[in-house]
């Protein structure tokens, strides 16, 4: 369990640090995604309070990422993390953002269980994406345990 | 030719029409089957579609609604884990100076012991009381001396060790455990050092408040084998300590006990002397330094101990201090002297003031102004030959208060002195504020006004703030005709000590009453 989960966080890890957009810009892309595919499972209040657990969690170690609230608007739920990100250096908005990745996902995982979190992974973020520009060990490890699965 | 005969082509033709006909409505029936057939499937089709999307969207919401419920579980489950965390951290911590309390200290004394039984090693516990804390709680007020013994805490925490344990018992106490020591001597140093860093002024709300530290040590296993009896051991030579005149440290000694022993017997006699009735009051004179005359007098309790003979109350005071016994004492040594002072006058002698000492415990209690009321309607006594002394300590804390219950004495006719003035913290608008009738110098000053300049400066100020306050100035522990004669060229109005009498009972008092002026005064 521990070393899957370990593999998840690489998995974060890597897709988001060789995003070559700004980190903001590169955050939405990957939130957006996980939200529509998440929603489309939990619905729009599931995702609100596992996004909300998320910040609550992260903000631990970031205060700044606080939110004060998600926007009601589904194409701007993400508006206040960016501001946020955008606020930071790219090093702090990258580890921050990949914290909130991570501490959203193991939640998700605690809740329905790896192999499920997995596919949804799979479907948001897909296997091409994962393996796009980075072909180092973590991103082939990364395709392969999405292609698995 | 019959028009109306059948013709059979004709008839043929006809009935075949009509089949023909029949086919067609057939057919036609068939196809509207097939369309609503057609229709029926597309319905259906459409209501299974339906119902699909119906499914979905339901469990979409089931889901969400188990997501919400599972995460408000992880919250209520994390606030459940730390309110768990708190209160076990308040268990076992003193919530003022966040220190461990006295449960995590006897649990980490037990463990220490245990450890250095199995390793053959010492390890030492300091008792350590603040001196004269109570002063500081009783002038400057509860929040000031919560905030000084955070300090102290404070100081007492970077002197140490980290595997070194400094509690708060509660009140002024704290107990260092100090586990693996290789001598005494260390614990001395350690001891020493601590007496350093509470020294240092503490800067608390503009005040620089200055405060010492007695220290009682003791050391296992030659003190003791458990926990309880350490604390006990390094308790009683704290008390040592502030015997030998505070600020310092002592090392248990088994001879200490037996004097721990009999302060237990003082407080068990002590609740016992008021029924027994072995209290007795003495009275000393405040003589007129312009003309020698016995203007009052102090009544000073005596305890006619049954085995130890005659007490000075420095022997059992603070004890019944400590066990709060000083309320019933301090009544009946009030009653007592409004009774005697009475009795004077009914005896026909020159009516004089009778001051008596109030505690704090007294000055405090909720009907102290009706006793006072009550004890003078008793007695007979009018108000204006009774004098109150109160400390510094008593009359700044809670100065508030304590001036609606001086302006209720004052209002009653009741005289007040500041007792021992200049050794506490005193606000002098206060004094101003106050109907305060009588500065009494503390006899500390007197005792070096003829060899300390500085003293001397101090009960010249003193004298003269009382004059510019219009409050009458008394000098105690006048012992020397030249403490006297420097008083009387201050303009000092009264004094009190060794030299002008010695507190006496009640009948010789009489005596000097008779005679009208102090022995040492030219008759």
């Amino acid at each position: 369990m521990e070393s899957r989960d370990l593999l998840r966080h690489q998995i974060i890890e890597s897709l988001i640090t060789h995003r070559t957009e700004k980190v903001a810009d590169a955050a939405m892309n990957v939130w957006e995604k996980l939200a529509t595919e998440i929603i489309s499972v939990v619905g729009e209040e599931g995702f609100n309070s596992l996004y909300e657990r998320s910040v609550f969690l992260a903000q631990r170690t970031f205060p700044w990422l606080a939110a004060r609230s998600l926007s009601p608007q589904s194409d701007h739920r993400f508006a206040e993390l960016k501001i946020r990100l955008a606020e930071q250096t790219p090093v702090q908005a990258r580890v921050a953002n990949i914290l909130l990745l991570i501490t959203f996902t193991d939640i998700l995982t605690s809740l329905i269980g790896e192999a499920l979190t997995t596919r949804i992974l799979r479907s948001a973020w897909g296997s091409e994406e994962l393996m796009a520009g980075h072909p180092n060990d973590i991103s082939n490890k990364a395709g392969k345990e999405f292609d698995n699965e | 030719m019959n028009d109306k005969a059948p013709v059979p082509g004709r008839e043929k033709l006809a009935a075949a029409r009509e089949e023909a006909v029949g086919l067609r409505e057939k057919a036609v029936d068939v196809r509207e089957g097939r369309v609503t057939t057609r229709e029926r499937d597309i319905r259906a089709a459409e209501m299974t579609q339906g119902t699909s999307n119906d499914q979905i969207s339901l469990l979409r919401q089931a889901n969400a609604q188990l997501v919400i419920a599972t995460i408000d579980a992880h919250k209520l489950a994390e606030q459940v884990q730390t309110a768990h965390a708190d209160l076990d951290h308040l268990v076992h911590h003193d919530v003022l100076t966040g220190l461990p309390n006295r449960i995590l200290l006897n649990d980490r004394l037990a463990q220490a012991i245990a450890l250095a039984h199995r390793q053959g090693k010492q390890l030492a516990v300091m008792f350590m009381d603040l001196d004269r804390f109570k002063h500081i709680n009783d002038s400057l007020g509860h929040a000031v001396g919560d905030r000084l013994l955070q300090s102290v805490a404070h100081r007492l925490v970077g002197g140490v060790r980290h595997s070194d344990t400094v509690s708060r018992q509660g009140g002024d106490e704290f107990v260092l455990l100090l586990p693996d020591i290789e001598h005494a001597e260390d614990v001395a140093l350690s001891a020493q050092k601590m007496l350093m860093a509470i020294a240092r002024p503490h800067l608390i709300e503009r005040h620089d408040l200055h405060i010492g530290v007695s220290i009682g040590i003791s050391i296992y296993p030659d003190d003791g084998q458990d926990a309880e009896t350490l604390i006990k051991h390094a308790d009683i030579a704290m008390y040592h300590a502030k015997e030998s005149g505070r600020n310092n440290y002592k090392f248990f000694e088994p001879d200490m006990n037996a004097r721990a022993v009999q302060r237990q017997s003082i407080e068990v006699g002590l609740r016992r002397a008021l029924e027994r009735q072995e209290f007795v009051l003495h009275y000393q004179p405040k003589i007129n330094l312009h003309s020698g005359t016995i203007v009052g007098v102090e009544a000073l309790i005596r305890w006619q101990h049954p085995q130890r003979g005659l007490l000075e109350p420095a022997q059992f005071v603070s004890i019944a201090e400590d066990s709060g016994l000083i309320l019933p004492i301090g009544r009946w040594v009030l009653r007592e002297a409004c009774l005697q002072a009475r009795t004077w006058q009914d005896a026909g002698l020159p009516p004089i003031a009778v001051a008596v000492n109030t505690s704090a415990l007294e000055f405090r209690a909720a009907d102290f102004l009706e006793y006072v009321r009550a004890t003078l309607d008793e007695s007979g006594l009018e108000p204006r030959y009774l004098e109150l002394e109160l400390t510094e300590s008593v009359l700044m804390r809670d100065a508030a208060s304590a001036d609606s219950v001086l302006h209720a004495l004052a209002d009653l006719g009741v005289k007040l002195a500041v007792d021992d003035f200049g050794t506490g913290y005193s606000s002098l608008s206060y004094l101003r504020q106050f109907p305060i009738d009588t500065l009494k110098i503390d006899q500390s000053f007197v005792n070096q006004i003829t060899r300390n300049p500085d003293d001397g400066t101090l009960v010249s100020a003193v004298i003269s703030m009382g004059k510019s306050l219009r409050q009458r100035v008394i000098a105690e522990g006048v012992e020397t005709a030249e403490q006297a004669a420097f008083l009387l060229a201050q303009h000092c109005d009264e004094g009190q000590g060794y030299f002008f009498g010695r507190p006496v009972g009640a009948e010789a008092l009489a005596v000097l009453l008779q005679a009208g002026v102090s022995p040492v005064f030219p008759h």
